[in-house]
């Protein structure tokens, strides 16, 4: 086990999951939670094969998030198929709203300036915008 | 002052809420996903456009990571329904594997779950 830990996703994080689905009084052997760990590890390469696959008969070189939703599809896991398409929209949305925000960043530095000879309520309202944009930045993150 | 929230309502509650965005960690999720997906070239080596897909967007992994939680709390759950069977308190590797073989969804599992399962001098096969 040792040996492939790299090639595994993380256990403390797969128990730390584990334990959130459980009732208090449960517990977890270290050998359920090595199990499930190689379990969810073996999942994403089932439906990455399946997903790369269809990349190549249609002859394209990256796999998306699509081809992961239909991959689940075709191998029968349905109601993740539907789960992460509902996820993979809200997902896409906070990049655009992220994208947009960075756009209007300058306009809130403009905003900022004249906030800071008087009107009040205009610097209330750019401290939230940079608030939503912190917010909306950090969902950027997973791109790097 | 209104307190800026750490994350979008996409992300809030239950386990991604406490651990950032993602519960699992995506350069592990990347990682697994470009080996297997090596696997399915047609074409070995790096040249030649004959091979599979070898690149993976950015989102597919984020796509993974939620998945995977799903996943894992649905395969525990099961697991402690087995274990409850077995009137014990403790989720033990035979009740994953109990889980694996009564769900036909996870048939692609049972490989995984009865590898060195005699190290436990169990029933299962």
């Amino acid at each position: 086990m040792t040996n492939g830990q790299d090639n595994l996703l993380p256990i403390a994080n797969v128990g730390r999951i584990m334990k959130d689905g459980l009732p208090p009084q449960a517990k977890i052997s270290k050998r359920a939670k090595e199990t499930i760990q190689e379990c969810a590890t073996e999942f994403i390469s089932f439906v990455t094969g399946e997903a790369s696959e269809r990349c190549r008969r249609e002859r394209r070189k990256t796999v998306n998030g699509d081809d992961v939703c239909h991959a689940m599809r075709s191998l029968g896991l349905d109601h993740y198929a539907d789960a992460m398409h509902r996820y993979l929209q809200r997902y896409r949305e906070g990049e655009e709203l992220a994208a947009s925000l960075n756009s209007s960043s300058s306009a809130a530095a403009a905003a900022a300036a004249a906030g800071s000879r008087g009107g009040g309520a205009i610097q209330i309202d750019v401290r939230a915008e940079l608030s939503i944009f912190r917010s909306g930045n950090n969902q950027g993150r997973p791109n790097n | 002052m209104r307190q800026a929230r750490p994350y979008s309502a996409m992300f809030a509650g239950g386990v991604s809420a406490r651990t950032g965005p993602h519960a699992l960690p995506l350069a592990r999720i990347k990682k697994i996903m470009k080996r297997s997906a090596g696997d399915s070239s047609v074409v070995d080596g790096g040249g030649g456009g004959g091979g599979g897909a070898r690149m993976i967007s950015g989102e597919a992994p984020v796509v993974f990571s939620k998945a995977c939680e799903l996943f894992i709390a649905e395969l525990t759950r099961r697991a402690w329904a087995a274990t409850l069977e077995g009137k014990r308190r403790t989720v033990h590797k035979e009740d994953v594997a109990a889980a694996v073989q009564n769900t036909d969804l996870f048939d692609f599992l049972v490989d995984v779950v009865t590898a060195d399962l005699g190290d436990d001098h169990t029933d299962y096969k």
